[in-house]
């Protein structure tokens, strides 16, 4: 029996990515509070307009599995005909998502009283600045946008107001996108300085970050993708818990999304994991800011905003690719994507190295994939949906077809941190030790999509949003230990080949290293070192924000919170 | 546990420190375990992150290439977590007054928590701590005077030997040494299942024989036997328990072993770096001048010096 979620109280955008979910154009604006009642006054009149993960319906649902270039999970639940989503279906999907958030100082300016304040966590109460040292943001303060750069006294960030939008098919986004953005405006202004916008969001100091997926144009028809900027497929892999999804749903998606039992088959994870106020993997409620009724059902979300060197990346995989070539003695092409493919743990359309091995491997699944879509064998096509994201690491210890080291591997070990992981299968332990560090990954692109280009110094990236519910347990540790560290993995203090730090400071020589291990297929054995890595993601700032319940917002905005 | 385990020494110690009356130092007056914490907190780190890298001063531990880890403690009182818990209803029985204060422990004076982790100066053990204590005084005496000069009985200390005397005698046994160099179980055999069932199996046989060999009351038998199976039961237990009390086997990692071992890895990070996709012909006229350069079985140069996390820096690459 599945726990059924208070959906209409949960924000949306937790239980499902907006992006996948048809709103491939967003604006996240960032507000201060100057007046704590004009600031409640704001979050009644935006209280309303908050889009929940109560279920609704797309009335411009595609035919699945062959709607899109790579079939996904959730493809295969809604070609068996049953619901993905839990819940009854009472509304119409909106044009615009509108969600809010909070940071610490944001609940302060607002009145949330002391009482609930401390019992915040350490990590929320400092905010992301403070933790730099801690997720190696320091050596990249000074780059900050200057929103964050300024987040202090009167410019202090309180508020995230996200909209996240539908598109037109020319690729621009729905009017009631200005239109929400207008009312947003109109609303600050009656607020007379009460609660302010602010400015400087990148290049030309916006107010608001502008964020789009990656589209694709087949002739004149723009459709989003899953792309990034260094034209990798992403977000496929992402925690499956209990009550996300509808009964049958959850079977299927749990394979891979969720957490590997002692006896190796897949369960969903705790929902406390994600959302406040319910049972977690240590099997308690954890402990969370007073009335519980404030907590429950909300979560904390960390966004960070990283720019992506498209230019570095794609030159370092052009020399290293060289290389390769010359030592393999393959193509260049095959080089380049089989480098590619070792750092990140996917080929850059997704596939993943445990389903495809090698680039034969990867054309071959290609074009079994391409002719399942040419006879619409909708059964081949949810098999090979499934391959995507369910697979362990148990076949590949020393990490020769998916190197430990890959992005991939780092950001969900599986069930590769099994500390009997080599023991008889008696003994195994399953994903017990990565349980508890598993994030929601959200987040949209932003900046033109210019493949192959260095783009003029036009700066692109991507707004990386995790969601848990302990910012320390999870996002922290696994951007401190995962990302900026590699000894769990045996790999020293090599950090993550794509997300990592790679120098020493700002300006310092590249020092960025990651081994490929040898093929086993190749005779001679011989592994492949890359090294001098540059840099090529650097944070332009962010924040940690609280996500609030719907009756947590409004007991914000009525100011009767009680925490006695 | 053993104090001496894995081929390594675990010293431990709870010094006392003489918390009487107070220190006048630079215009403050202080308590004397004020002092020994400013002492302890000025005492630099050795040099193994990004921050003490840049603040450059090295831990006085790292003037010694025995010492592996140090750490010291100050234990100001014991914790106290209230009223030993008694079941409700027993304590309405006994008529417990839970008004009437129970006693709590507390130490008469602050006490500081020396532990090492350093190599013998012999193999064997022979003559530690005290080798070793002797050393420590010989490279960081004005530390160690900053450190332990409120403590009871050190103002009495002279020399490196009196140093020795004054430590060992606040010695206690190690109960928990941490192997840090065994990354792998060690080679050690467990004590059979079977063994420990034998000495059962025979104790009970002997008192079957001897009762069916002296015809005895089946009381008697069954006395004997239980008496036989005790005895067996405390045979069992000593052969567990001295087997638990051997030490370690030694991992053989002293810290010159350990820091050319860091050096070499670097070393060889680097060198295959270089040689990939290099010419096959030339790797082994490479791979000698590499072993020529950095001498492999020569612990003492080229290394890595003791209290840093690396060798090679930024820039040098690998």
């Amino acid at each position: 029996m599945s726990a059924a979620l208070d959906l209409a109280d949960i924000q949306g955008g937790i239980l499902r990515a907006y992006g996948r979910q048809g709103f491939p154009k967003a604006r996240y604006f960032f507000l201060t509070i100057r007046d704590p009642a004009k600031g409640r006054a704001f979050v009644e009149a935006l209280r309303p307009k908050i889009t929940t993960a109560a279920r609704w319906k797309n009335p411009k649902r595609g035919d699945p599995l062959l709607r899109t270039l790579k079939p996904r999970v959730k493809d295969v639940v809604r070609a068996e005909g049953v619901p993905d989503y839990p819940g009854e279906v009472e509304l119409m999907k909106p044009k615009v998502a509108i969600n809010i958030a909070f940071t610490f100082m944001g609940l302060a300016a607002l009145g949330v009283p002391t009482r609930t304040l401390r019992g915040m966590p350490d990590e929320f109460i400092d905010g992301m600045e403070k933790r730099a040292p801690l997720l190696g943001d320091d050596l990249w303060l000074d780059r900050r946008d200057a929103v964050w750069r300024n987040s202090s006294g009167e410019t202090q960030v309180h508020i995230l107001v996200s909209f996240n939008a539908e598109m037109n098919p020319d690729g621009t986004p729905t009017d009631d996108l200005e239109t929400e953005t207008r009312r947003l405006r109109d609303l600050c202004a009656r607020s007379e300085g009460g609660v302010v916008l602010l400015s400087g969001n990148g290049a030309g100091d916006p107010d608001f970050q502008q964020l789009s997926a990656i589209l694709r144009d087949e002739d004149g028809n723009l459709t989003p993708t899953n792309k990034e900027h260094f034209g990798l497929s992403d977000g496929f892999g992402d925690p499956v818990f209990l009550g996300q999804f509808s009964g049958e749903a959850e079977r299927l998606r749990v394979a891979g999304g969720g957490k590997i039992l002692p006896d190796q088959s897949w369960a969903p994870l705790a929902t406390g994991e994600f959302l406040l106020g319910h049972a977690d993997e240590a099997q308690e409620i954890p402990g969370a800011a007073m009335p519980i009724e404030f907590s429950r059902n909300g979560t904390f979300m960390a966004y960070r905003k990283l720019a992506e060197d498209v230019g570095a990346f794609d030159a370092y995989i052009g020399e290293q690719a060289a290389r390769y070539a010359r030592q393999f003695g393959v193509s260049v092409e095959e080089a380049s994507e089989t480098v590619r493919a070792k750092l990140v743990g996917r080929w850059s359309d997704g596939v993943p190295l445990t389903a495809a091995p090698t680039y034969a491997a990867h054309e071959a699944f290609n074009a079994e994939l391409a002719a399942a879509q040419a006879a619409k064998d909708k059964a081949k096509l949810a098999a090979m949906a499934l391959q995507f994201t369910n697979f362990n690491y148990r076949e590949d210890p020393d990490g020769r077809v998916c190197p430990v080291s890959s992005h991939l591997r780092r950001g969900n070990p599986r069930d590769m941190l099994d500390p009997h992981f080599s023991d008889p299968p008696a003994d195994w332990d399953g994903s017990a030790l990565v349980n508890r560090r598993r994030i929601l990954r959200r987040g949209l692109p932003y900046g033109p999509y210019l493949p192959g280009a260095d783009g003029g110094g036009t700066e692109r990236g991507i707004v990386f949003i995790a969601i848990c519910s302990s910012l320390f347990r999870q996002f922290e540790f696994v951007q401190q230990q995962w990302v900026q560290y590699g000894l769990d993995f045996n790999v020293g203090s090599d950090t993550c080949p794509i997300v990592g730090n790679h120098v020493a400071e700002e300006g310092a020589a590249p020092e960025g290293k990651m081994m490929i291990a040898a093929d086993p297929k190749d005779s001679n054995g011989r592994l492949f070192l890359c090294d001098r890595m540059p840099q090529f993601v650097e944070p332009r700032g962010g924040d940690y924000f609280f996500v609030p319940s719907m009756t947590a917002l409004r007991m914000i905005e009525t100011g009767i919170v009680d925490p006695t | 546990m053993p104090d001496f385990d894995g081929g390594h020494y675990f010293f431990t110690a709870v010094v006392p420190v003489c918390n009487r009356g107070i220190v006048e130092h630079e215009g403050m007056k202080s308590s004397p375990i004020h002092m020994v914490r400013e002492a302890l907190e000025t005492l630099p780190t050795a040099l193994q992150s990004h921050a003490s890298e840049k603040v450059g001063i090295q831990s006085p531990f790292a003037r010694s290439t025995r010492t592996h880890f140090a750490r010291f403690v100050i234990l100001d009182q014991p914790y106290y977590n209230g009223r030993d818990h008694q079941d409700a209803i027993l304590a309405t029985i006994e008529g417990t007054d839970l008004l009437k204060a129970q006693p709590h422990d507390r130490l008469a004076c602050p006490y500081l928590l020396v532990m090492i982790d350093f190599d013998p100066a012999d193999r064997s053990g022979a003559g530690e701590p005290r080798a070793y204590l002797e050393h420590l005084w010989e490279v960081m005496e004005e530390e160690l005077k900053a450190v332990f000069g409120y403590c009871y009985g050190f103002p009495q200390v002279h020399g490196a030997t009196g140093f020795a005397d004054f430590l060992i005698g606040c010695q206690i046994e190690t109960t928990m040494p941490f192997n840090d160099y065994w990354t792998g179980p060690p080679p050690l055999k467990s004590l059979s299942k079977g063994l420990l069932l034998a000495v059962l199996a025979v104790a009970a046989a002997v008192g079957g024989f001897v009762t069916w060999k002296g015809h005895l009351h089946w009381w008697l038998a069954i006395l004997l036997i239980l008496l036989l199976l005790i005895v067996g039961i405390l045979i069992d237990y000593w052969l567990i328990m001295s087997r638990g009390a051997k030490p370690f086997p030694a991992s053989g990692a002293t810290l010159p072993r350990v820091l050319k071992a860091l050096y070499l890895q670097q070393a060889f990070a680097r060198f295959a770096a270089d040689r990939q996709g290099a010419d096959p012909a030339g790797t082994g006229a490479a791979f000698r001048a590499f072993l020529r350069e950095n001498q492999p079985r020569d612990l003492a140069e080229p290394t890595q010096k003791p209290g840093v996390i690396r060798t090679f820096f930024p820039g040098a690459a690998a």
